[in-house]
């Protein structure tokens, strides 16, 4: 089996980018396919999210099919919340299937934050244990014992708060997910950066940072409401109020504002690729996904490497 | 755990008249003291003596990524994060290193079973005194304890 272009990448010591896409709340194709194409070329890999801040949206497994027909390498985000064990793992032998190469487990916002707090959560496994679920299916196993008729292989993600208390419980759980089987680690948007210095050095004395790859999350915005708004209501999020006086100078001016939140995830990006053991960048332009093309160029990280998805004729030749 | 305490299970889970008793005086104390959610499957001695199936997301493993930085739940802001709490009572009991151990994901044919007879049967993991314990699981042939 083919290896997915991330995999690929990280194993030959690139500095790799990612991005992130939030499927429509509609079933809109084009929608999706809009979004790809900021994408497309600028990025190793995109993140289709799951269901985020539990407000329904387009199924990440479907928005990941139609990623892969444009030629964009998802990484398929999968939650807790929505599914049990018996759903996860269908949902995961499908999307082997459909050729989708990565997968991020996340336990899943709480539904109350959504557009449904009203329903039932499922929370059958933890993250954690849904790591071990893929990790045990890629090795032939499905959580049950039973053997899978033929193998299949993911590339198995999982997500880090450098900025959540408490402090060493969160390095001890990001070694629980390394031992389940996390082969790659996205952090949740990085602000506060001598916290996030703080948090890899401890990584770092753990020697994890030797046994997956770390991937700090980037988040550029374009308004100082957002950026309160991740501040005061986004729980686990670090936002210093130098950020927040730099953008509230501009606030009135719809445009300046834009330039400034760019610059400000410039500068982020600049600190954090001198940090010793950060293996790429993952943007979350969450609602702002035009801005990635100038982003990542501004980040001088284009050109990207060439995708090396070994097509799916060449394998079955071999 | 022993032949004895599967030989006590195995008594007392035949026996409806002496199962509910236990099981009533078990949560019953469990749910004063610890706000017990009865899953059957007790994990309190690894957790510091605190229920981690009290979290909204009934997390097994660590904390969610979204403790408040005062140490409050992100979905009830007016409650701790019960993991926060944890890793609190750990670091007060010294015992931080048994929160390193992965818990398999929870049987939910237990819940609302009693943990003391699941343990005495062998069903789950023992009481972690000291010694390192040994990963128990239901197998899809046992069969489902008494309710």
């Amino acid at each position: 089996m083919a290896a997915g272009n991330l995999e690929l990448l990280l194993n030959l010591g690139h500095f790799v980018v990612c991005g992130e896409i939030s499927p429509p709340q509609s079933a809109d194709k084009a929608a999706v396919l809009k979004k790809c194409a900021y994408f497309k070329d600028t990025v190793d890999a995109v993140n289709f999210t799951d269901n985020q801040t539990a407000v329904v949206r387009m199924s990440s497994v479907m928005a990941s099919v139609f990623a892969l027909e444009c030629g964009l390498e998802p990484i398929m985000q999968m939650t807790c919340r929505d599914r049990n064990r018996l759903a996860q793992q269908s949902d995961l032998l499908g999307a082997a299937a459909a050729g989708i190469k990565n997968v991020l487990c996340l336990t899943g916002d709480y539904m109350s934050f959504g557009n449904h707090p009203d329903a039932k959560g499922d929370f059958d496994l933890d993250s954690v244990q849904l790591i071990h679920a893929v990790s045990e299916l890629n090795q032939g196993r499905f959580l049950s014992g039973d053997v899978l008729k033929s193998p299949m292989k993911l590339f198995i993600g999982g997500a880090a708060n450098p900025f959540a208390e408490p402090f060493d419980l969160r390095i001890i759980r990001l070694g629980k997910k390394i031992a389940a089987g996390a082969q790659f680690i996205q952090t949740q948007p990085v602000f506060d950066v001598p916290r996030f210095e703080k948090w890899i050095s401890a990584v770092r004395d753990e020697g994890y940072d030797q046994q997956v790859h770390i991937l700090a999350g980037v988040m550029p915005v374009r308004s100082v409401r957002a950026l309160i708004h991740l501040r005061d209501e986004v729980p686990g999020s670090l936002v210093p109020d130098e950020y927040i006086l730099r953008m509230d100078a501009v606030k009135d001016d719809k445009e300046k504002s834009a330039e400034v939140g760019l610059a400000l995830a410039v500068e982020i990006v600049d600190q954090l690729k001198r940090i010793p053991g950060i293996k790429g960048i993952h943007f979350m332009p969450v609602m702002w996904e035009s801005i990635t093309p100038r982003l990542v160029e501004q980040c001088g990280l284009l050109p990207r490497p060439k995708p090396v998805i070994a097509s799916e004729s060449s394998e079955e030749a071999v | 755990m022993s032949k004895l305490s599967e030989a006590i299970a195995n008594i007392c889970e035949k026996r409806q008249w002496l199962y509910k008793p236990i099981l009533l005086m078990e949560s019953g104390a469990k749910k004063l003291i610890f706000r017990c959610q009865d899953c059957g499957q007790c994990v309190l001695s690894q957790n510091a003596f605190t229920c981690c199936m009290r979290c909204p997301k009934q997390i097994r493993n660590g904390p969610c990524g979204g403790t408040r930085p005062n140490g409050r739940c992100e979905v009830y802001p007016n409650r701790a994060c019960i993991w926060w709490l944890i890793h609190r009572r750990a670091k007060r009991l010294g015992v931080v290193h048994k929160l390193k151990k992965y818990h398999i994901p929870a049987d939910r044919r237990l819940q609302y079973t009693s943990a003391w007879m699941n343990m005495f049967a062998g069903r789950i993991l023992p009481l972690q005194l000291g010694k390192k314990p040994k990963e128990v699981t239901l197998t899809k042939k046992d069969p489902p304890p008494l309710r």
